[in-house]
């Protein structure tokens, strides 16, 4: 008469799920609440999160969107070879550098006619991967210029124009005045370089330290001056940039050692990593806050709720159900409301993103900040919230494991 | 169908120490027995301890079934998945108030034995108990909109629709008015005897037991204790 079948492992396991699912629908009101709780705290938090990670990216965005956050400036000159420049260039956190003259060489007078001229432009030099020039189409070489928008502006010149470049000299009691045709090749946005300067070739600033320093120079015209064919080239400082924002103090510790004097945006780097740090603070704070005071809303819900489905769990276990599986049955409640809340949370927090974003757009103080957050901080939040919902269910098992099915017996 | 002898069970401490002494007991298949007995004389400690969910102080023997499982080995080494695996396979339990899950339907609770077992869900037997119990009609409903008598009439079923070997049933129609308890407890032996199960039935009825001519298990009470006889 009696059967003897060996339950199927993986069955009696959909069984108990869709057992937990009925039991969840049935009890709809009572596990809307319990997954509105959670609800309440993640959708909160995300948002938090989500704006402080907004706020951080856009402060860092800003610092590395802006390469002279990337700069360090050597405060004193000294004399350079380009062995010593392949030094600093070989340093892991130095990301372009290239040799610089002497103060008073790094200027010239560019003429674009009797009206519109500039005496005493500053002259830096450039050469392909330099940070200030990223995105120019040309990298000046030979006699092509990159004008600062402030010089192009007062000189009136675009792209596509000539222009005479000038240096005078005082030269065995004479006055001489090199000049050459320098082509307009690119212009630098204000925001990029605010002073009236050109970018030139390296070559060219070397070729007018070496006309200032007597030298007779075809390329400027003077053919008066010494002839020495083995002008040994040296630096009296160098443009410095560093790979990212993280390597600068690096950079400035590595030249310091050499005392060499240094100025950086170190202090604003520093500012956004202590902003970085107590926004991340403050967020910690509310989120153990939120959670710890989730777990315990979650764990007295459920707590109440095996103690008021006493009987049923009794029942089960009349049935045949062991302690695992009443475990599982709990567990997977728990699991499933807790994936639900996430679910609901997440929506929430589209939402809640789409109108922040929407007025942070609008908002003059917070252009460009938007509340966002990536798939990997969706999935640390996830796992997150299934830790608490794990301490939930591990308490309401534990609530749940001392049921016996002799229970429904004597409370039946 | 059940042999057990020497079986005591005591409950509580130093002056609340009741003892439960049931010397002998055999049934066949197609048996059912009555338990009376006064209030707190141990009638559902019995009830327990031959359902295995209550460990005897002291068991003989206690076999069920024609392959004569030993219960009292697997009593005696309190091993808990063997135990539940027979409760759930050659037991049947019908509680007093039902004792149906309030989120299945009628036809799930009935089901879940047979769920629990890796049975198929469709039975014969289940469906003509069912036709016979008049509860084709409230297949689809929950135990809530349920009267009590249908809710009882739905928990026998759930307690037979595994074929059980025994069937234990504690005080099933307390809760029903006399002539609905005298119509289940006709069904339930009928069916008893139809699906050659033995069945152990607590009741208070004494009416009822006496209309059915049902053999007895009578409560002596003893100092301590009780003693279950059979009555001659």
């Amino acid at each position: 008469m009696s059967q003897s079948p060996s339950p199927v492992r993986s069955c009696r396991a959909g069984l108990i799920l869709r057992l937990a699912i009925q039991d969840l629908w049935h009890d709809r009101q009572v596990s809307l609440c319990i997954a509105a709780a959670l609800v309440a705290v993640i959708a909160p938090l995300l948002l938090l999160f989500g704006l402080k990670h907004g706020v951080v990216n856009q402060l860092q965005r800003e610092l590395l969107d802006d390469p002279r956050n990337l700069e360090i400036r050597m405060l004193t000159s000294g004399s350079y070879d380009e062995s010593w420049l392949d030094e600093v260039r070989a340093h892991p956190g130095v990301g372009f550098a290239i040799g610089q003259t002497r103060s008073l060489n790094t200027q010239a007078d560019l003429l674009r006619d009797r009206q519109h001229f500039l005496e005493g432009v500053e002259l830096i030099p450039t050469a392909a991967g330099d940070p200030l020039l990223a995105g120019q189409a040309r990298h000046p070489e030979s006699t092509g210029v990159v004008l600062s928008e402030p010089a192009a502006r007062r000189l009136g010149v675009s792209v596509g124009d000539r222009l005479t470049l000038a240096a005078s000299r005082r030269l065995e009691g004479q006055q001489e005045r090199g000049q050459l045709q320098v082509e307009v090749i690119g212009l630098l946005a204000a925001a990029r370089f605010a002073r009236p300067a050109a970018f030139v070739d390296l070559s060219l600033l070397i070729e007018l330290e070496r006309f200032r320093d007597g030298h007779a120079s075809s390329l400027l015209g003077v053919e008066h001056g010494a002839q020495r064919g083995d002008y040994p080239v040296r630096f009296a400082r160098a443009r410095i940039f560093a790979r990212e924002g993280d390597a600068v103090a690096g950079v400035v510790e590595a030249l310091e050692a050499q005392r060499i004097e240094t100025a950086s945006r170190l202090a604003e780097i520093d500012n956004v990593r202590a902003i970085s740090r107590v926004l991340g603070l403050i967020f910690g704070v509310i989120a153990a806050t939120a959670l710890v005071g989730c777990l315990a809303s979650m764990a007295g819900a459920f707590m109440a709720n095996v103690d008021r489905k006493r009987r049923e769990y009794a029942v089960l276990r009349l049935l045949g159900f062991q302690r695992p599986a009443i475990a599982a049955f709990i567990a997977l409640q728990v699991g499933l409301l807790t994936l639900l809340a996430f679910g609901v949370g997440l929506g929430l927090f589209a939402l809640g993103s789409a109108i922040f974003n929407r007025a942070l757009a609008t908002s003059h103080m917070a252009a460009g900040v938007v509340s966002h957050i990536t798939p990997a901080h969706a999935l640390i939040a996830l796992a997150l919230t299934l830790g608490v919902a794990l301490l939930v269910a591990v308490i309401g098992v534990l609530r749940a494991f001392n049921i016996q099915p002799a229970e429904s017996l004597r409370e039946a | 169908m059940l042999t057990l002898s020497e079986l005591r069970v005591t409950r509580g401490h130093g002056s609340g120490r009741h003892e439960v002494h049931l010397p002998r007991l055999e049934l066949a298949a197609g048996d059912m027995l009555a338990i009376v007995g006064p209030s707190g004389c141990g009638k559902s400690t019995l009830l327990e301890a031959l359902g295995l969910l209550l460990k005897p102080s002291e068991l003989g023997r206690y076999a069920l079934g024609p392959e004569a499982t030993d219960l009292a080995a697997l009593l005696r080494d309190a091993d808990e998945s063997a135990l539940a695996t027979i409760r759930s396979r050659d037991l049947g339990f019908l509680l007093q108030n039902g004792g149906l899950l309030p989120f299945l339907s009628v036809r799930d609770n009935i089901a879940l034995p047979r769920r629990l077992l890796g049975l198929p869900v469709l039975s014969d037997r289940v469906d003509h108990a069912c036709d016979v119990l008049d509860l084709a009609a409230l297949l689809d409903k929950r135990p809530a909109a349920l009267s009590i008598g249908e809710r009882q009439r739905t928990a026998f079923v759930r307690a037979m629709a595994h074929e059980p070997r025994l069937l234990l049933a504690d005080e099933p129609t307390a809760a029903l008015d006399p002539q609905a308890g005298e119509k289940l407890f006709g069904l339930i032996l009928t069916l008893v005897q139809e699906l050659d199960m033995a069945a152990l039935v607590v009741s208070h009825d004494r009416a009822l037991v006496n209309q059915f001519e049902l053999p007895r298990l009578v409560a002596t009470l003893t100092p301590g204790g009780s003693r279950f006889e059979p009555e001659s």
